[in-house]
Order: C-alpha cells, then sequence, then structure tokens
C-alpha cells in the first residue's frame, strides 16, 4: 500500500520534470498522479474490471485536477498531464503487440481490445470530469481566495 | 497612421501568444479564448480568431481602414507546462488592464527564453519514471533497477537524436526498440528478470498519453479537426511503439533459433 504511494508520487514527478511543470505546483502534480493511481487500486481491489477501474480513476483524478485548478489559479492542464500518465494502458501495448509477435492471436485480440476499452473509459473520464459547469469550480477558488 | 500601426501590434502580439501556448501543449479552446481575450483588452471587439493543432488564423476590423490579418504555422513542440502556466498569468494581468502593450511584449520574450529542464533532469526523470513504473505494473524491485537504466539509455538516445532532427516515427520505434532488447539482452544473459515489466516501466516515457488527453479535450470541446489530427498522432505513436517492441522480439527470436523462452 505505502510501496505503492511512493511509487506513484515518483512516477508522476518522472513526468512532472520531463514536461516542466512550474516548481511551485509539484506537490499538487504528485498529489493528483498518485489519487488516480490509488483510486485505481482501490477500485480494482472491490472487483471492478481493469476499464470501470480506468474510467472511475480518470474521473476522479480530472475532478481532482479542476478542483485544484481552481484552488491555484493555474491551467487544469497542468495538473491533468502529469497525472494521467499512470492510467495510459502502456502495459496493454506492449502486451498486444508481445502476443501479436508470438502468433498467440486469441490473446492479441483480448488485450488489444482491453488497450482501446481502456483508452474508451479514460476518454469517457475526462469528459465528465470536464463536464460540470466551470462556475463550481470557480465558486470554490473565490473561496479559497476570500479566506487568505 | 497611428492607429494602424496599433492594430498590427495588437494582433501580433495576441497571435506570438497563442503561438507559444500552442506550441507547448495548450488545447485548442485555450489558445482561441487567450487569443481572443488579448485583443478585447486592447479594444479590438471586431476579430475572428481561428486555431487548428498547427496554426493560428486571425483578422482584426476587417471592415474599417486599419484592417489586418495573420497566419502563423505552428509546429508542435513538447510539453512545457511551465509557459502554459506562465502565459496564463499573463494573459490574465493583461485582461485586468494593468500590462502595457510593450510590457506585454517583453515579458513574451522574457518567458519564451526560460529554459526547460537540464538535460540531465530529464534523463534521471525518464529513469524514474521506468523504475516506478515498473514497480507499479507489479515488477519487483530488482527489476525496477534496470528500468532505470534502460529509462536513462531511452531518453539519451531521444537527446542526441532530436538534435539531428529524426522523424517522430522513427524516434519512437527505435526508442522502444531499444528498451526491448536491452532488457531481453539482460535476461538471456541469466539475469533472471522479469523482463515484461522491464519493458513496460521503459516504454512508459514514449506512451502518447499527452497526445490522448489533449485529442480528448479538443475533440470534446467541438474542435473535431484539431483533435483528429492528435488522436491520430496518439494511435500511430502507439503503433510504432509496438513495432519497435515487435521487431525487436522478433530480432531476438531469430537470433537465437526460438530456443530461449520468451
Amino acid at each position: 500500500m505505502i510501496d505503492q504511494i511512493i511509487m506513484s508520487i515518483l512516477a508522476t514527478l518522472a513526468f512532472v520534470i520531463l514536461f516542466n511543470a512550474p516548481k511551485k505546483e509539484f506537490v499538487f502534480c504528485a498529489f493528483n498522479g498518485c489519487l488516480g493511481w490509488m483510486s485505481y487500486q482501490l477500485f480494482l481491489g472491490y472487483g471492478a474490471g481493469v476499464v470501470m477501474a480506468s474510467l472511475w480513476a480518470t474521473l476522479i483524478l480530472t475532478l481532482a485536477a479542476r478542483v485544484l485548478s481552481a484552488l491555484r489559479r493555474t491551467p487544469v492542464t497542468i495538473f491533468l498531464i502529469p497525472g494521467i500518465f499512470t492510467l495510459v494502458p502502456g502495459a496493454g501495448i506492449y502486451y498486444a503487440s508481445y502476443y501479436l509477435i508470438m502468433n498467440d492471436l486469441a490473446q492479441f485480440t483480448a488485450k488489444g481490445i482491453e488497450t482501446f476499452k481502456i483508452a474508451g473509459a479514460m476518454v469517457l473520464g475526462i469528459v465528465f470530469g470536464l463536464a460540470l459547469p466551470q462556475s463550481w469550480f470557480n465558486r470554490l477558488g473565490k473561496l479559497t481566495n476570500k479566506n487568505r | 497612421m497611428e492607429k494602424n500601426q496599433d492594430s498590427k501590434r495588437i494582433l501580433n502580439l495576441a497571435i506570438s501568444t497563442g503561438e507559444v501556448l500552442l506550441k507547448n501543449g495548450g488545447e485548442i479552446y485555450r489558445v482561441q479564448e487567450t487569443v481572443s481575450r488579448i485583443l478585447e483588452a486592447y479594444g479590438i471587439t471586431d476579430y475572428n480568431v481561428f486555431v487548428i493543432t498547427n496554426g493560428i488564423f486571425a483578422t482584426v476590423h476587417e471592415e474599417k481602414e486599419d484592417a489586418s490579418s495573420m497566419v502563423r504555422y505552428v509546429t508542435i513542440g513538447d510539453v512545457n507546462l511551465e509557459r502554459i502556466a506562465d502565459i496564463n498569468q499573463l494573459s490574465r494581468e493583461i485582461c485586468t488592464g494593468v500590462c502595457s502593450i510593450q510590457e506585454a511584449y517583453e515579458r513574451l520574450e522574457a518567458l519564451k527564453k526560460k529554459k526547460g529542464p537540464a538535460n540531465w533532469a530529464c534523463i534521471l526523470a525518464c529513469g524514474m519514471g521506468g523504475a516506478s513504473f515498473c514497480y507499479l505494473f507489479g515488477g519487483r524491485l530488482y527489476d525496477s533497477v534496470i528500468s532505470f537504466f534502460l529509462g536513462m539509455l531511452l531518453e539519451v538516445f531521444l537527446l542526441t537524436a532530436s538534435r539531428h532532427h529524426a522523424s517522430k516515427f522513427i524516434l519512437n520505434i527505435i526508442g522502444s526498440a531499444i528498451v526491448t532488447a536491452g532488457s531481453l539482452a539482460l535476461y538471456m544473459a541469466g539475469t533472471g528478470i522479469w523482463f515484461d515489466k522491464v519493458i513496460i516501466g521503459g516504454i512508459i516515457p514514449l506512451v502518447p498519453g499527452v497526445s490522448l488527453t489533449t485529442a480528448i479535450r479538443d475533440l470534446f470541446g467541438g474542435d473535431y479537426l484539431s483533435g483528429s489530427i492528435r488522436l491520430i498522432d496518439a494511435l500511430l505513436t502507439a503503433m510504432c511503439i509496438a513495432i519497435g517492441v515487435g521487431g525487436a522480439i522478433k530480432a531476438f527470436q531469430f537470433i537465437t533459433g526460438g530456443g530461449v523462452p520468451l
């Protein structure tokens, strides 16, 4: 559990550095990536399939990115892009091409379709997450700015 | 005549700002909004802005004497989130009216000159990404260490190759082939690594996460053309990775005559 948290933070930080995110947002980006991966693991643990787990995790990640963007007054992209990498089906791409080369077409089809399903689920997660009206998040941003 | 100069300068400023945003990974919707807002902030209300993934087209004051229009071809570069944040800050200040045109130009130039991460930082980050993803996808710590070095090797290759303006597709194919070949070679040398986990970790920096995310945001923001461009980019990149991985595995099979169970 703790190892997963640490590793997902490190994984997100790698992309935070590669994409040159602003230094003062490092912690928040890392938190968001960790949140995405841990919710993915949580849903998997409760018996959701990889596709549903990806959908929920992406949704949570996107909403968190929007909250952070309102609070930190920075574009949502900055929290969304590094965070989402833990959920992108990199393993799916590998296994699909592996089974294709090994001529195991049944496994290839299964893995290939699963990869597309995960990508589709992520699409839905992001779309639903971005569909909520911006004014709700703006209100959140104003609230905290008043307190400051 | 003075006014003529102004509408041109404002348009140029707005488009240059949009260009930086687009080049560094901003979504179409954001670029369009930023350009429009800057134009409005400097008192231009009669304008048209059209943005696609690799170009910005804009006209101002079409009906008036000082009409001007600009087309800017933008090549898509590496994602640089700090620039996006900086531009966001700049355009917010322009909109509140605290920034003159001259000042805005200077700040734009200054933030363009800000350097990205140093090479060694990129290489370390790439290794760290490889190691941590290897672990997250079920590898052991031992595999992570191997993945760390393969990730660094990959970034060294990418940095060297990018100096020679190699095609992105070739970079992805060779890059994933390097990672695959490296871990298969170590596997055959009898190190006992789980080569599949090591490869998955190693290829993660190539995976088209940015294209996929931006494609979705563009498509569902109603920019179908730009969204499709990004989506095709994501699919082709994924295919190139698959080709690189597959090709390397096939080559190893051929060399060993299929004697080693992969």
